[in-house]
């Protein structure tokens, strides 16, 4: 399998179509979520679906849709989900204008964290106009502000699992980064006196082109504040190359300090 | 270096000219003149280093000097003995009109990263009300001047005096 995005649905828009919006509450129990599939899929076509269980016994499966017949209501819908004994409460949206927005949802949560949805090169410029600014001092404020998210962050994992787990596992929870869409990380050594070499492919802050930055001094920064946290011990952190400075990649090197 | 920084300035200003004609002739001659005023600044706090080093104090002007964060920052002087503590950072804001508090937020953040014993600002003509409450707030020491060139032996006193107290 090729890795990719994931694609997640807070809106659509679907110039000419009817489209809804299906949240069905339903027991959290085996064949629930097939039940749901089976009896929509004869009235919708699917374009995307979420399920998640909760803590109640009830799970939610939510889905953008576009309807097959131009005559087909919500309420027909919502009707028609009900008829299934899995479903325990219905509700369909209707898109306006070929506009469908999720009006259920209210932001997004991890583990026990929410977190929020932005765009990328909408974090990215509001890096640049920081630089722009501030100038070196930009570049560095950024750099702080990486070291505090990287240990915070950190300190969030090692609360959650334990910090032994968080070092041996330092490879495996990188994933986490890369499944958020900072970027995938690439780590080579280890605490000691060498460091690491952490490789970052699709860093997500030299994703845009055409900044006045030459380095991503918040991934930077956030790679030292998580090795700080994680190994309770100071690193410097460089950036050896960047897709700034025409790399394939961003590499940055970790050495205690 | 400084050639490339006068194209760098003037620049932009020309090609303002060949796209609206006469009007912005005067947004030609400010940046120019701006130039001439730092370029004679930096000349100055370059005499100013070398007197100092001659007196034995490690200075520098410009200086390039590597923060906390591993960012290289540029002032317009510093005095950096061999400890390699910087003891004091000097940077010039030039304007027409007064100067703003995003100028002193910008030499702030690079202060902070460096973190030199003291942070002096030489600005011309002076701050503006907000600057001059935020540039208080964050401890720095500001000289005003009208001339530019006046604020190199105001700037000189301050360093002499701090470097000997």
């Amino acid at each position: 399998m090729i890795e990719g995005k994931k694609k997640i649905f807070p809106v659509h828009y679907a110039p000419g179509k009817k489209l809804f919006h299906i949240i069905v509450t339903l027991s959290d129990a085996p064949g629930s979520y097939s039940s749901i599939l089976d009896l929509v899929r004869k009235k919708v076509n699917l374009i995307g679906t979420s399920t998640y269980t909760r803590n109640d016994g009830t799970a939610i499966f939510s889905g953008f849709s576009e309807a097959l017949a131009p005559t087909l209501t919500p309420k027909e819908l919502e009707k028609l989900i009900m008829s299934s004994k899995a479903a325990i409460s219905a509700q369909v949206s209707e898109g306006k204008d070929g506009i469908l927005v999720d009006t259920f949802h209210t932001g997004f949560v991890v583990g026990d964290e929410e977190y929020i949805l932005m765009r990328r090169d909408g974090l990215v410029h509001v890096f640049d106009r920081v630089s722009k600014m501030l100038g070196s001092g930009g570049d560095a404020l950024l750099f702080e502000e990486g070291v505090a998210m990287g240990m915070r962050n950190a300190e969030m994992m090692i609360k959650n699992v334990g910090a032994q787990r968080v070092r041996d596992q330092t490879m495996v929870l990188n994933r986490f980064l890369a499944a958020q869409g900072w970027g995938i990380l690439e780590a080579r050594g280890g605490p000691g006196k060498d460091g690491f070499t952490v490789k970052v492919v699709d860093c997500f802050e030299c994703s845009t082109n055409g900044s006045s930055r030459k380095g991503c001094n918040f991934m930077r920064g956030y790679l030292a504040g998580g090795a700080k946290a994680t190994f309770g011990r100071e690193f410097d952190a460089t950036e050896a190359k960047c897709r700034l400075r025409g790399a394939d990649a961003c590499e940055f090197q970790l050495r205690p300090s | 270096m400084r050639l490339r920084s006068i194209l760098l300035a003037v620049l932009p200003q020309t090609t303002l000219i060949f796209l609206r004609g006469m009007v912005p002739v005067l947004l030609f001659t400010l940046p120019i003149a701006s130039f001439a005023l730092v370029a004679e600044s930096t000349g100055d706090f370059e005499s100013m280093a070398s007197q100092l080093n001659r007196k034995g104090l490690k200075a520098q002007a410009p200086a390039a000097i590597v923060g906390k964060s591993g960012v290289k920052h540029e002032f317009a002087f510093a005095l950096t003995p061999d400890s390699g503590k910087t003891k004091v950072v000097v940077d010039t804001e030039l304007s027409v009109g007064e100067v703003d508090e995003m100028k002193v937020l910008k030499f702030y953040v690079k202060v902070f990263d460096v973190g030199p014993e003291k942070a002096v600002l030489c600005v011309c003509p002076r701050l503006g009300e907000r600057a001059a409450t935020l540039a208080k707030e964050y401890g720095i020491t500001v000289l005003e001047n009208d001339v530019p060139r006046k604020l190199i032996p105001m700037a000189e006193k301050v360093v002499n005096e701090f470097a000997s107290g």
